[in-house]
């Protein structure tokens, strides 16, 4: 009995722990005062600056445009760095592995400073190009890892059973090996899309010529006048949006689907 | 299969131009002293060395260690009990609900949430109606709620997809060979998820020590940690020489974390 309280007690520190401040945000997207310790009564104004307030709208734009292309751009291309991975010889896997698991590993900052060294070297201008390109090199291995258990699990002889049968080698992939490996392509895909949409440190590091997206907005702005709580009400709808989607997507049409499950 | 054969080198190219040529340009900058990133008057040294044991610098090694190995433990206690508990569930609507509840707040923007905890422990807060002043903004314990709460659910996942693929049989068999409740989860179930527990603690440990912004908004700038000295030399004062140091030091440890748990994880899904 005490056991299960217990258990029950930190469930329930959890769930606090991680909602507190999301909540707080959702109060301070309603409060009508801009100053945060006080509420002087509720208004849906922010929700109608965050289309009126250009910098902001602009920044949550590119955060957008940024998240898909590098997510659409590094599955396409996982998929095929996951297929070769998988068929290499056994010998030089751990040092492709190693170089593809770094950037997983490695510490945001270390990643931001290393591109921003890189990136001036080679003679980039700074802006929407350095972080999409970023943001491509930070997704790419997150596909790659949950594509390549599919992978394994799918057997060898399918690919070759499709060619004898006369598909040539990209209908091979597109009909047999991609139906196989759905679930982490998808799964990749996701975990991309939701690393690259609210990345912060390596964004700061990559981005110049005044172009920033939802992170790297708020943080030049934090402190100064210019911080539009609108930024709040943005939040708050993403937070709401996604917590229908996610149970759209588990409980409408697919009970028990398992795509989310893996972080 | 021809087209894997462009692809994969081309992948190990960007990945030695991304990833290997920074690191020996910063293990080059670690003994050097440049004016940012300019190298023709580059001169040699080990002052760098030098600054790194400086005193000045040891409250921000004392403070990454301490807090974020606090904050990893916490998060530890908290998400074994957690991971355990959702893989309990027998109704899968139920447990899909409760696994949603812990990834949804990684949508919601990683500074805005520390936004949220600043703005209540600020001595004047809204919790000031309820006649509370939290106040503990420049505290470590605002600094510790702040990581424990953005890393928490790195640490749930891992743990819960080890324990989750661990077989019912093994559980069972320790059952029916005379096992206890608690003697199954210590002797069997916990060893077996130990692999997540490491990979979860690499997930917090370093984030929670490198993240400049946390530590900047919930103490006020009065704690710094790794990641604002790396932040601030890279960005600020442009000592370019001294911030490579530190990252090299990082990444040897990053290094030697990759390699175990390359050795551990074959499959490499616990990154995840």
């Amino acid at each position: 009995m005490i056991k299960k309280f217990l258990t029950t007690l930190i469930l329930i520190i959890g769930i606090l722990l991680l909602y507190i401040p999301i909540l707080i945000i959702m109060l301070l997207s309603f409060n009508n005062s801009q100053r945060p310790y006080e509420f002087n009564g509720l208004t849906f104004k922010w929700y109608t600056q965050i289309f009126s307030d250009n910098s902001l709208f602009s920044a949550i734009i590119n955060s957008w445009s940024i998240a898909i292309c590098a997510t659409i751009i590094a599955t396409i291309l996982g998929i095929f760095i996951a297929l070769a991975i998988n068929r290499m010889k056994q010998k030089y896997k751990p040092f492709v592995m190693f170089l593809n698991n770094m950037p997983i590993l490695n510490a945001d900052i270390v990643t931001g400073v290393s591109l921003m060294i890189i990136f001036t070297l080679l003679g980039f201008t700074f802006g929407r190009f350095t972080m999409l390109l970023a943001h491509i090199f930070f997704c790419i291995p997150f596909v790659v890892l949950s594509i390549l258990p599919r992978l394994k699990q799918l057997d060898n002889n399918a690919y070759d059973a499709a060619r004898d049968l006369g598909c040539t080698h990209m209908q091979a992939i597109r009909k047999v090996i991609i139906p196989g490996i759905k679930i982490g392509i998808l799964t990749g895909a996701l975990i991309a899309f939701t690393m690259s949409i609210d990345d912060f440190i390596i964004s700061y590091y990559t981005t110049g010529e005044g172009f920033s997206n939802f992170s790297t907005w708020i943080y030049s702005r934090l402190n100064r006048r210019t911080f539009n709580p609108a930024a709040y009400a943005y939040n708050s709808i993403i937070t709401i949006g996604s917590l229908l989607i996610l149970i759209y997507i588990n409980i409408g049409i697919r009970p028990g689907g398992k795509k989310i499950e893996k972080n | 299969m021809k087209k894997h054969n462009i692809i994969l080198p081309l992948y190990i190219i960007w990945l030695i131009i991304l990833v290997l040529i920074p690191f020996i340009l910063m293990l080059i900058l670690s003994f050097a002293h440049t004016d940012g990133l300019d190298f023709s008057n580059i001169s040699f040294s080990l002052t760098n060395f030098k600054e790194i044991i400086d005193p000045v610098y040891f409250d921000a090694y004392a403070n990454s260690i301490i807090l974020s190995f606090l904050a990893s433990l916490i998060c530890l206690l908290l998400a074994y009990p957690i991971a355990l508990t959702i893989t309990k569930f027998k109704n899968n609507k139920l447990k899909n609900i409760i696994l949603i509840m812990f990834i949804l707040p990684m949508w919601s923007n990683m500074l805005l949430r520390i936004i949220g905890w600043e703005t209540l422990f600020q001595p004047n807060s809204i919790l000031n109606y309820f006649d509370i002043s939290l106040n503990l903004i420049g505290s470590p314990i605002a600094v510790v709620i702040g990581m424990v709460s953005t890393y928490l659910p790195f640490m749930i996942f891992p743990i819960y997809t080890v324990l989750n693929k661990i077989d019912p049989a093994v559980i069972e068999a320790s059952y029916d060979l005379g096992a206890t409740k608690t003697q199954t989860l210590r002797r069997v179930i916990f060893p077996l998820s130990l692999p997540g527990i490491y990979s979860g603690i690499t997930m917090t440990f370093l984030p929670s020590a490198t993240n400049f912004a946390l530590p900047e908004r919930l103490s006020a700038g009065k704690i710094n940690l790794l990641g604002n000295l790396i932040n601030s030399n890279f960005g600020k004062t442009f000592d370019y020489g001294f911030g490579s140091l530190l990252s090299v030091i990082l990444i040897t440890i990053i290094f030697i974390l990759t390699i175990f748990i390359n050795r551990k994880d074959k499959d490499g899904d616990l990154l995840l």
